[in-house]
């Protein structure tokens, strides 16, 4: 009934947004032009799932959930090689306004976008007819969404035990009155007049994702590019830590319970 | 010192090195696939093996995915004349962590005489089975052979419940009511 729908779309945040989002090249939150968010990685956060990870990109929170590679659905039909399949959900208090019932379309197009950036960067060989499955909880949409859940995501599939040929790294950029910005946040990217995603694997430098939004001259998108992938080395060594920590940890956990078990 | 790896590094010349589990060859280099530590094995003595070998060791559970000429264990589900339709509990001595579905056509279960073959005289639900995969079979299930003295039916229950005992290739008996039944049993190594 049109009464609750409109009910149902009353917005958690009521201030409005921020006008101006950057002051003397330094940003409402105190970044400068080309600095990252706050990151935090971390890997095996969901005991249940052969693979997980959860990343917090400033006010963006995403958890991510593998669990395969285990038997395709029947009526999917035969194929030499596995399958990902990736399904993004928002939570309903993850955007300012509370998300609508069922797959939104913003949701349809973060799954298509972090599945083709995921794909190129698995082994589809050694999982022959057999799928991986992707789960991806956006907790808080703070911006740069795709690219965080990207990254999650992949971190997600290695700790998942999944041939990976390299790790994904994905990161946003905004182009707010001709300055660019690296890792916007929702405010930033609301005033944007162009904006860009890019997903690659750092080792070799390939691009297994670009989305680019609104309208960029030649030069623009260049000077943009390089920033993007200046930003994708950044993340790179941030995400191979991670994924060392994990395997420091789990040796010391079961060294921990050796121990235990002879005492 | 163990050195960790993360997918996508550089950890050999292709020139040099042979690329074992863990890892895959790009351009000239050997790169690691998986999260893991970093094991060189030395030159063996065969003729493929002249060089030093590079693998990629997983700490915690690897994926375990049935694969063609695999050995796998498997539990019968349902049989019905044409074949039977069982479920692959481990692959080798690992277990799956994952269902996966597999099937026993009449023309597998045995080398000889696969024209007169009995699915209910081989099979019935139930029984656990050792199996070869022989293909990747279609979307549902893979296509697995008992065709070998060495694969069948390894335990079985009787019709009163009680573990039977094997006392052929073809037949099994019930140790408490001594009837005998029909299955394709697995000659198993002393």
């Amino acid at each position: 009934m049109a009464g609750q729908r409109e009910a149902q779309s009353v917005p958690w945040f009521a201030d409005e947004r921020p006008a101006e989002v950057i002051a003397d090249g330094v940003r409402l939150d105190g970044r400068s032009l080309e600095e990252f968010r706050n990151v935090f990685l971390k890997t095996g956060v969901i005991s249940q799932a052969s693979g997980s990870a959860y990343a917090e990109f400033g006010h963006t929170k995403v958890m991510v959930g593998v669990y395969g590679p285990r038997q395709s659905e029947r009526r999917v039909e035969y194929s030499e090689q596995g399958r990902i399949n990736v399904d993004v959900k928002l939570a309903s208090f993850a955007t300012r306004q509370r998300g609508i019932f069922g797959q939104s379309p913003e949701e349809r197009e973060l799954s298509a976008g972090v599945q083709a950036a995921l794909e190129a960067a698995a082994d589809l060989a050694s999982f022959p007819k057999a799928s991986a499955d992707v789960y991806v909880l956006v907790l808080e949409a703070g911006g740069g969404e795709l690219g965080v859940a990207a990254t999650a995501a992949a971190l997600a599939l290695a700790d998942a035990g999944i041939e990976l040929f390299d790790i994904v790294v994905a990161c946003s950029v905004s182009r707010v009155d001709g300055c660019l910005l690296l890792d916007p946040s929702t405010d930033e990217s609301f005033r944007e007049q162009g904006g860009l995603v890019l997903a690659l694997l750092p080792t070799s430098n390939e691009v297994t994702q670009l989305v680019s939004r609104g309208r960029w001259s030649g030069s623009q998108l260049r000077e943009g590019l390089e920033l993007a992938m200046g930003g994708c080395a950044q993340l790179e060594s941030a995400a191979r830590q991670c994924l060392k920590d994990a395997v420091v940890a789990a040796a010391a956990k079961q060294r921990q319970q050796q121990q235990q078990a002879q005492a | 010192m163990t050195e960790i790896v993360t997918p996508g590094e550089r950890l050999a010349l292709s020139a040099e090195y042979d690329a074992g589990t863990g890892t895959c060859v790009k351009d000239t280099f050997i790169c690691a696939t998986l999260v893991g530590i970093k094991r060189v094995l030395p030159a063996g003595q065969a003729e493929a093996e002249q060089r030093p070998r590079v693998e990629v060791v997983r700490s915690g559970v690897e994926p375990v995915v049935p694969r063609a000429g695999d050995t796998v264990t498997a539990r019968v589900v349902r049989i019905n004349p044409r074949l039977a339709a069982v479920d692959i509990l481990c692959v080798g001595p690992k277990p799956v962590q994952q269902r996966y579905s597999g099937v026993i056509r009449v023309q597998d279960v045995r080398a000889t005489e696969i024209d007169k073959v009995k699915i209910e005289a081989s099979f019935r639900p139930g029984d656990v089975v050792r199996a070869e995969v022989l293909s990747l079979g279609d979307a549902r299930s893979y296509h697995l052979t008992t065709a070998q003295n060495q694969l069948g039916v390894v335990y079985a229950r009787s019709a009163a419940g009680v573990p039977m005992v094997p006392l052929s290739w073809q037949e099994m008996q019930c140790p408490t009511t001594k009837a005998v039944e029909n299955r394709k049993v697995a000659k198993l190594d002393a």
